[in-house]
Parts: structure tokens; C-alpha cells; sequence
């Protein structure tokens, strides 16, 4: 085929939950691409782990909003519920428990983040709890909750939310999506190819003994894909080698939150959708002796997610430990920035090389993201004793370092979480930065308390007028 | 050494970065605690980078609460929307680098990528009639945004061009109002202490010994405590920025009032020109190995457009950056920090970011290694993103026949850039790293206006309606022309708003 030939064709390996996105998002995006799919027998590991709940980030609604999935549509076809943030219990030393809220803590004084004012206020001898002002986790407590209007411009507006949906219900819309937008199935494959020199792939070979050639392969056939290339290994930071998943109905819906709770073996984690919960166990299988069946789980990623003709997504790229719940954002990322650069020719390395790079970048921002989750807390256990006792990477162990001498967020252009995001994780696991700001230290204290109390006014107001969140999703479900 | 908050803050030099910083670390003395004061000497001259700005100067004068027609007054100032380049490309073809956005996106699809499909389904339409900074640029005209953001006029961003001499006077009457002590005396001597070789003091020629926590330098290319006193590398980027001397001269004021900057290119280096209220300041950068001194000067004061009103003064550079802009105890601002030719006007932010990123930085008595290192993190990758921005207007030259020229069309670029530039060649494809200063408004600017043109555009602008786009694309050129017209022009403008005294 010559290089500059256009690129026309697409198969998509895994007819998982990932593959169906790619493969919904695509024929919407690119409406004269021809997209074959083929399915990959056993259970859905297109995201890595397979869970019966995933997580969309509050910034993920818009973009697929973008893409033409709606709120109504997923809350719907995901029997989704609306998550505010996380619920951490057994995760600090201290035991007590605490909430990391989506969206802005607080507001600045001036060019003064938030979390600097908080700062200057606890060392000078007075206790701030920062989920007392921050809007989600408010409105959790009081178990009250509305997506803000389109153009409202209240305290309202600042309420941010994500939503936890049902990973095979919502497979099953993209799916029908996608077939109805024209992607052909072309039935399944069992991982044999036929390869070419540049670690592409000339054309699958399908059970059937039919061959299907492409000028692009996604490859989201999940972490035990045949296509898999060099791999780095993370075990030696995340020692959770099992994970369990179940689903679990229930009359009411279960509270605006996700709950994870950390124990001596593990974590394990609630996510509330309209009509039950998604729950997941994830452990390390030499500190639970006599544990429950579980699947066994290697964190880890490709060295290139973008080979030749072949882009690995979703858990075919990566394989994320899941605590930070980001399997299902990262992979939607992937999709996405195949779109963004999607090639026009055949030979494409400018695109690829790219789509690496920042491929590299959010999969580094997640693994920090994920292992300072872990490393920071105070949770009991010999695993807990071990994890924190390895050192961190460099780079991981400088944004904790830079957070607690002076409360300084580092912020790569692929991070899951913003500044807030990362001010609320440190200071849920008790990273404390012990040095101020110093324009903040530099304000009396009288100043930044008024400050305070009419953030805490305003917003308890607002929650005061959203409704009960019960009274909503019942209204959803009708 | 003990901890505890800074108690004084020693700014060495005035100038422009000098009295940028003494005018923003004087909020630092809220806390009741910490005193700023400043070292100069009215015998040594400075220098007075940067009369050419960018947008973000806004945001520092906001900083600072300071009046935007008041400052335009006291620095005989007028406005800017982007620089003019003559014979980057090739001798007699211009285009310009306007500042805010071109056009607006379709659907999700960049507007640039807009205009590729345009210009590949055989609709060549300028993209300059996209930007609105560009059309009012090019009719001379000016005004500000009326804070409307559905009306076309919110498309202007705009900078300033100013007598840095009379800005740091004004920002001197800011800093001293705010507690800021001034001392008059040149520095003799910087002690360091024997041990952990920290700066305890600037001794004076006249005997005096101003002691303190934390050092300021901003002494210039002489880099007197950064360099001299604390031995921080230099890192020469001359490689790829070969031009190493500038001559400046002012002349005369002309009419038309130009709302924006124009560089020109030369023989072996370009020729800024600046637009003020009360003389048009111009200069010379150009490299020495291909071109003499006199004959820079001479080619300078040839191509002026009004008397020259002084004599040419030249000057001397490395571009590059220092390694470490914050060693021990002292933090370097301004051209004792390193040194990038004023092609994109970033001399003043470069100083600007320095001090903000020190704000939020601030260290206490102890020094801890995280600040600094922070500090030195942040400064490096920003340097280097404007080094490779600067670079592209040298690779992607067309200008042949001319040694000097096609010495730099021919380097090889930090791969960073070459990625940048084998990606917008392929699709027209841009992505803004780690949060840079310059825009994909700016690349696309400057790449297409130095002629490199993408081979082909994003496959997803072909799902748009051609009819659509057109029909858009024309409304759109034609609000921004009509807005344009509307416009009064600059010199009318500044009359009526911030006319400065003559002087």
C-alpha cells in the first residue's frame, strides 16, 4: 500500500466495553471511516479490570457530551448514579474518616489558593476541616443534590459531579450505537495475527479461518491482548494482586458518593448506581490467605501504545491499579486522542509519535495519581507497612515532597487530577504542608475567617435549596 | 540558620526588573514582619529591556491594582496587538503575529483547520481576515474589548509598548509608597557566609553594609551576586539563537500611529521598531560573525522612518539562560537570569513570571530545597518553551542567498521543536505543552506566515459542510472587517483616553 494512501478502514479488537466506545465515538466523529469490529471471547477486561461499576470524572461529561452522549442518555442506558466525590474510611492514621469532593475547595483571596489560607489557619492553632467547604461534599452529607442548570451563575454552578454507571449496561447502548451507525461485526477472534515488521499487524485471522485486513487496528482486547508488545512492569509498587467484582441491587439508591474503605489486606470500594451498587474487592493475595475467589491482576503498561498500525487502548495500554478509579476516563482519553489525531495517511509517525507522548504523559500522571493514593495513607496492615516503606519513583515523590514542605501543587499536562484534586487527596491521607504561604501568612487572621464563614454561608444555602437527592433519582428513574 | 518568615528582602539593582519586583514584594511586608529594600546606583545605566510587551502585563499591572490609562500616561505608552514580520519568509512578503484567537471553532474543529479544508477544496481566503487583531492592525486602528463576550470586539488581547525607563520611575513611585526603601550606592562588595556560602550582605562603595535574608539580583548582564558572587552556570543557547549584539536608537515620532510592533528582517540579523507616544524606539539584532558593527549601525539608522534623535548604543549578549536562576540565598531576575532576543517582546514577562512563581514560592529563613528547586523547574521548562517558539522564526526562513539565513535554516532544531513542526506539517496538528505561554493561535500564526504549510488538514473538519463553512467563514471575516472599521484609530484613541504629557 503506498504511505500516503488515506486511511479508510479500521478494525477494533475486543467487543468490550472499550471497543464499543471506540467504535461509537468513531462512526459519530468520522461517519465515512469503515469500521469492522471483532469480539474476543470471555469476560470484559477491555478497561482492565473488569468491574461491574466504573467512574466517569466530572470532566469526561462534557467531552462525550461533545462526542453526542448526553447526562440523560448515560444516566439511562448506565443506570447511573451521581458521584460527588470519595468516601475514604480506614485510610488515615488517626482512623478517623474523610471525604475528597470533586471540583473547587473554598475559593481564593485573591491570587491566595484556598488551601494556603487553610494552611495559614491551622498553624496558627486553628482546625479547618476542608470538606466544610466544598459544595459536593456538603451537599453528600445533607443528602441533597441537582445538577446545576445550564447557565446558572450561583453558588450552585460550583457543585462538579461525575457519574459511576453500570459498565456492561452502557457497553450494551455503545454497542447498539455503533452497529447502528454502520460498524460491521465481523465475528471473533481468538489472537491470531499476522504481523508486520514495524510491530503493526497486516491482518487478523478471525475463528472462522476469514482473514480481515485494516490500515488501523485498535486494539482493545484488554490486558492479555495477543498484540501486547514490551511491557514495564509495576508490581514492585502496587503489591494488590487479586481483584473481585460483584453487583448488588438494592430498593434505594445508594448515596451521591463512592465509599472505599482500606483494610489489612486491601481496599475494597462501593460506587452507587440507580439501582444498587458496583462493589470491588482488590487485595494482595499473600496477606489474605483464604480469600474469596479472585481473579489475578498485574499492574503495568505498554512502552508504546501506538505501534505501526496498531493503537492499544484502555487496558490493552495500561493496566492501572484501580484505586483512584480512572480505568474507565482513561481509556474514554484514549479514544479521544486518537480522534484528535486521527491520521489522514496510511504512514503515519508525526501522529503516532504524538499520540505516544501524551499517551506517556496521562499514564504517568495516573500511576502517580494511583500510587500516592496508596503510599500516603496511614491504613493498618503488613501490606500498608511494606508499600510505604519501598521508595517512591522520582517524580511521584517530588510532588509529595513539594506538597508537604509548602503546599505547592505540581501539575503535568496530563493529569487526572487539578490543583484542588490534588490538594484534596494530600489532605485526606493527613499530608500537611508545614510551611505557609507567604502572602497568605501575610493577611490577619480576622480576614481570612470572614473570608471562611461567607464561603460556609453561601454554600450551605445553596445546598439548603437543592432537593433531597432521593426525590431526584426517583425522578430519573421515572 | 534560624526559620521563621523573611525579614528582609534585598533587591539589587534597579531598572526594570528591580522595581517590577520591589513594587510586587512589597505586599510581602503585610505580614509585619518583612522589609524590601532596594540598591541602585543612578551612575549605572540600565539597560531598559523590553518596551515591547505581551498580553499577560495585564494581569501583573492588575496584580499590583494599578490603573491601565494611568500607567499608559506616565509611560508615554500606546497599545499593541501583535507584531508585524517583514521578510521573515522572503524579502518584500510580511505577516503578523496578531495576539487572541483566529476566527472561531466550527462544530468542535479548530478554526485553523477550517481554513486548511477551505484552502484545500480551492478557497485560498487570508487567514489574516480571521483575526481581528490582524484587520484592525493593518487599518491602524484600535479599541478595547467593551466586555461584551457575544460582540466581535471581545476577539482583541492586547499589550503595550512603553518607555521602560519611565515605567520603572512609575513602579518606583509605586514600591516606595508601599514601604519600599530605596538606598542610592553602587555595590562594592557581596559577602558570603564563610560556611554555608549564603549572601549576608551587599557591602557599598561609600562604606555602607545592607544586610539580609533574601537577595534579589537584578543587576543585569552583569549578574553581580546570581554569577559573579554565587558562580551559577550559564547555559549558551547561541547555537540556535546566533544573533549576539543589538544597536539601539530612538527617532522621532510618525504618523501614522502604529498599533503594533514590526520586526524586519536584515542581512544577517532583523530591526525592531517600536511605536510610542513620544518617540519611536528602534534597534538592530543581528550576529556578529556575519555583519560588522558599523554596518549594523549604519543599516539601523538608514532604515529609520523619523530623525534619529540620540546616538546609536550598542550592546552585547549570550542568549541563553542562568542553570540555576535561584541559588543559596538569591534569586535572579531579569537579564541577570539569561538572556532571549526581544523577537516575541517576552523580555518583561520573562521578569514578570519570575516574580510571581517567587510569590507563590516565597521561602522562609530556612531555605528549604523544594522552593528553590521548584522554582528552577518551572523556570527552565518556560525558558525553553519561548527559546523554541524564537527558534522557528530562524529554522523556517525562506530567505536564500543570504549565508546568515541559510546558516539557520539549516540547524538542527531541540527536538522538541522539531516535533512540533513534523506534526503541524503532517495535519496542521498543534497541542499546547505544560501549559505555555505562546498559544496554538501563535504557532499557527507564525508557522503559516513563515510559510509551513501543512501537507494536508484534520480529517475531521471534511465532516463539516463545505457550504456551511464557507458561508461562516465569510460572515466571519466580514463582522471582523466592519468591526475594524468602526474602530477610531490609535493615535485618536490614546488621545481621548490616556494621552501622555509632552515631553
Amino acid at each position: 500500500m503506498p504511505a500516503d494512501a488515506p486511511l479508510a478502514t479500521i478494525t477494533i479488537a475486543g467487543g468490550g466495553f472499550a471497543g464499543w466506545l471506540a467504535a461509537s465515538l468513531l462512526a459519530r466523529a468520522l461517519p465515512d471511516l469503515a469500521i469492522s469490529l471483532v469480539e474476543v471471547p470471555g469476560p470484559d477486561r477491555s478497561l482492565g479490570v473488569a468491574a461491574a461499576a466504573d467512574v466517569l470524572l466530572p470532566d469526561d461529561l462534557p467531552l462525550l457530551g461533545e462526542a453526542g452522549w448526553n447526562g440523560p442518555d448515560l444516566l439511562r442506558g448506565g443506570r447511573a448514579g451521581f458521584v460527588l466525590g470519595t468516601a475514604l474510611s480506614g485510610w488515615r492514621a488517626d482512623g478517623a474518616t474523610a471525604f475528597m469532593p470533586y471540583g473547587e475547595i473554598g475559593a481564593p483571596l485573591g491570587p491566595i489558593p484556598f488551601h494556603q489560607l487553610v494552611s495559614t489557619m491551622r498553624r496558627r492553632g486553628q482546625p479547618v476541616n476542608m470538606a466544610n467547604y466544598a459544595l459536593g461534599a456538603l451537599a453528600a452529607q445533607a443528602g441533597r443534590f441537582a445538577p446545576p442548570p445550564p447557565g446558572d451563575e450561583t453558588v450552585h454552578a460550583a457543585l462538579t459531579f461525575g457519574l459511576s454507571i453500570d459498565t456492561a449496561r452502557l457497553a450494551e447502548m455503545l454497542r447498539g450505537d455503533a452497529l447502528e451507525r454502520g460498524v460491521r461485526l465481523a465475528g471473533t477472534w481468538h489472537g491470531e495475527a499476522v504481523q508486520r515488521g514495524d510491530g503493526g499487524v497486516q491482518r487478523l485471522v478471525l475463528a472462522d479461518g476469514t482473514s480481515l485486513a485494516a490500515d488501523l487496528v485498535i486494539d482493545a482486547s484488554g490486558p492479555a491482548s495477543p498484540l501486547s508488545g514490551a511491557r514495564d512492569d509495576w508490581s514492585p509498587w502496587f503489591p494488590f494482586d487479586r481483584v473481585a467484582s460483584a453487583r448488588r441491587t438494592s430498593e434505594a439508591p445508594a448515596p451521591p458518593y463512592v465509599h472505599c474503605d482500606a483494610h489489612h489486606a486491601g481496599w475494597q470500594s462501593f460506587a452507587p448506581l440507580a439501582d444498587g451498587v458496583g462493589e470491588l474487592f482488590v487485595f494482595s493475595s499473600a496477606d489474605a490467605p483464604g480469600a474469596p475467589a479472585a481473579e489475578p491482576f498485574a499492574p503495568g503498561c505498554q512502552q508504546a501504545a501506538w505501534t505501526g498500525n496498531v493503537v492499544r487502548i484502555g487496558g490493552a495500554a495500561a493496566q492501572h491499579d484501580p484505586v483512584a478509579g480512572l480505568q474507565l476516563h482513561l481509556a474514554l482519553a484514549d479514544v479521544l486522542r486518537l480522534i484528535a489525531l486521527f491520521p489522514a495517511a496510511c504512514e503515519h509517525p508525526a501522529e503516532a509519535a504524538e499520540y505516544n507522548r501524551q499517551w506517556r504523559e496521562k499514564t504517568e500522571c495516573a500511576f502517580d495519581t494511583a500510587l500516592l493514593r496508596l503510599a500516603c495513607s496511614g491504613a493498618l496492615g503488613a501490606v500498608w507497612d511494606r508499600l510505604r516503606a519501598r521508595a517512591l519513583p522520582d517524580r511521584a515523590a517530588y510532588r509529595r515532597d513539594l506538597y508537604a514542605a509548602n503546599g505547592r501543587v505540581v501539575l503535568h499536562d496530563g493529569e487526572v487530577l487539578e490543583e484542588a484534586g490534588w490538594t484534596a487527596l494530600f489532605d485526606a491521607l493527613c499530608v500537611q504542608p508545614r510551611k505557609g504561604d507567604a502572602l497568605s501568612d501575610a493577611l490577619p487572621s480576622a480576614k481570612i475567617t470572614a473570608h471562611f464563614a461567607a464561603i460556609r454561608q453561601a454554600m450551605i444555602a445553596a445546598v439548603g435549596r437543592m432537593p433531597p437527592y432521593q426525590a431526584l433519582m426517583a425522578q430519573v428513574a421515572a | 540558620m534560624m526559620a521563621g518568615p523573611i525579614r528582609k528582602v534585598v533587591i539589587a539593582g534597579g531598572g526594570t526588573a528591580g522595581w517590577m519586583a520591589a513594587a510586587a514584594l512589597s505586599r510581602l511586608t503585610g505580614n509585619g514582619v518583612t522589609e524590601v529594600v532596594l540598591v541602585e546606583s543612578e551612575e549605572i545605566g540600565t539597560v531598559g529591556v523590553g518596551e515591547a510587551t505581551i498580553p499577560p502585563i495585564r494581569t501583573f499591572n492588575a496584580m499590583l491594582g494599578i490603573d491601565e490609562n494611568a500607567f499608559v500616561v506616565a509611560t508615554q505608552g500606546s497599545f499593541k496587538l501583535g507584531i508585524e514580520f517583514a521578510g521573515w519568509s522572503r524579502e518584500g512578503q510580511s505577516y503578523i503575529h496578531p495576539f487572541g484567537a483566529y476566527g472561531a471553532d466550527i462544530d468542535g474543529v479548530k478554526f485553523h483547520q477550517v481554513w486548511l479544508a477551505l484552502r484545500a477544496a480551492g478557497l485560498p481566503l487570508p487567514l489574516d481576515d480571521f483575526s481581528l487583531c490582524t484587520t484592525a492592525a493593518r487599518l491602524n486602528r484600535f479599541q478595547r474589548p467593551d466586555g461584551n463576550p457575544a460582540s466581535p470586539l471581545s476577539q482583541i488581547a492586547y499589550a503595550f509598548h512603553f518607555d521602560a525607563g519611565l515605567y520603572a520611575a512609575f513602579l518606583r513611585r509605586h514600591a516606595e509608597a508601599r514601604g519600599v526603601v530605596r538606598h542610592e550606592g553602587k555595590i562594592g562588595q557581596v559577602r558570603l557566609d564563610g560556611e554555608t556560602g549564603f549572601i549576608t550582605a551587599l557591602a557599598l562603595d561609600d562604606g555602607r553594609v545592607i544586610e539580609g535574608d533574601l537577595f534579589i539580583d537584578c543587576t543585569g548582564f552583569r549578574a553581580l551576586l546570581i554569577g559573579e558572587a554565587l558562580g551559577s552556570a550559564y547555559e549558551d543557547w547561541s547555537h540556535w539563537l546566533p544573533c549576539d549584539r543589538a544597536v539601539a536608537v530612538p527617532s522621532t515620532r510618525t504618523a501614522p500611529l502604529l498599533p503594533y510592533t514590526r520586526s524586519t528582517a536584515r542581512k544577517a540579523g532583523w530591526q525592531w521598531r517600536i511605536p510610542l507616544q513620544h518617540r519611536t524606539g528602534n534597534g538592530m539584532v543581528y550576529c556578529s560573525r556575519h555583519i560588522s558593527d558599523d554596518e549594523a549601525a549604519a543599516t539601523l539608522l538608514a532604515n529609520l522612518d523619523g530623525e534619529a534623535t540620540a546616538d546609536p548604543r550598542p550592546l552585547r549578549f549570550t542568549t541563553g539562560i542562568r542553570k540555576e536562576p535561584w541559588r543559596k540565598n538569591c534569586v535572579a531576575l531579569g537579564l541577570a537570569s539569561g538572556f532571549m532576543e526581544p523577537l516575541e517582546s517576552t523580555s518583561i514577562h520573562l521578569i514578570q513570571i519570575g516574580i510571581s512563581k517567587l510569590l507563590a514560592l516565597f521561602p522562609d529563613a530556612s531555605f528549604p530545597a523544594h522552593e528553590r528547586d521548584e522554582y528552577n523547574r518551572l523556570t527552565a521548562l518556560q525558558w525553553a518553551q519561548i527559546r523554541d517558539f524564537l527558534i522557528l522564526h530562524y529554522k523556517q526562513n525562506q530567505r536564500a542567498g543570504q549565508p546568515f539565513w541559510e546558516e539557520c535554516a539549516a540547524m538542527q532544531v531541540p527536538e522538541t521543536l522539531a516535533r512540533k513542526m513534523a506534526l503541524f506539517r503532517a495535519a496542521g496538528r498543534l497541542f499546547r505543552y505544560e501549559d505555555e505561554l505562546f498559544t496554538d493561535a501563535s504557532w499557527a500564526a507564525v508557522m503559516i506566515g513563515q510559510g509551513l504549510m501543512p501537507e494536508r488538514h484534520d480529517p475531521i473538519a471534511d465532516t463539516l459542510d463545505p457550504a456551511e463553512v464557507r458561508n461562516l467563514a465569510a460572515r466571519m471575516a466580514d463582522a471582523f472587517r466592519r468591526t475594524a472599521r468602526a474602530m477610531p484609530t490609535h493615535a485618536d484613541y490614546i488621545a481621548r483616553h490616556c494621552a501622555g504629557r509632552p515631553m
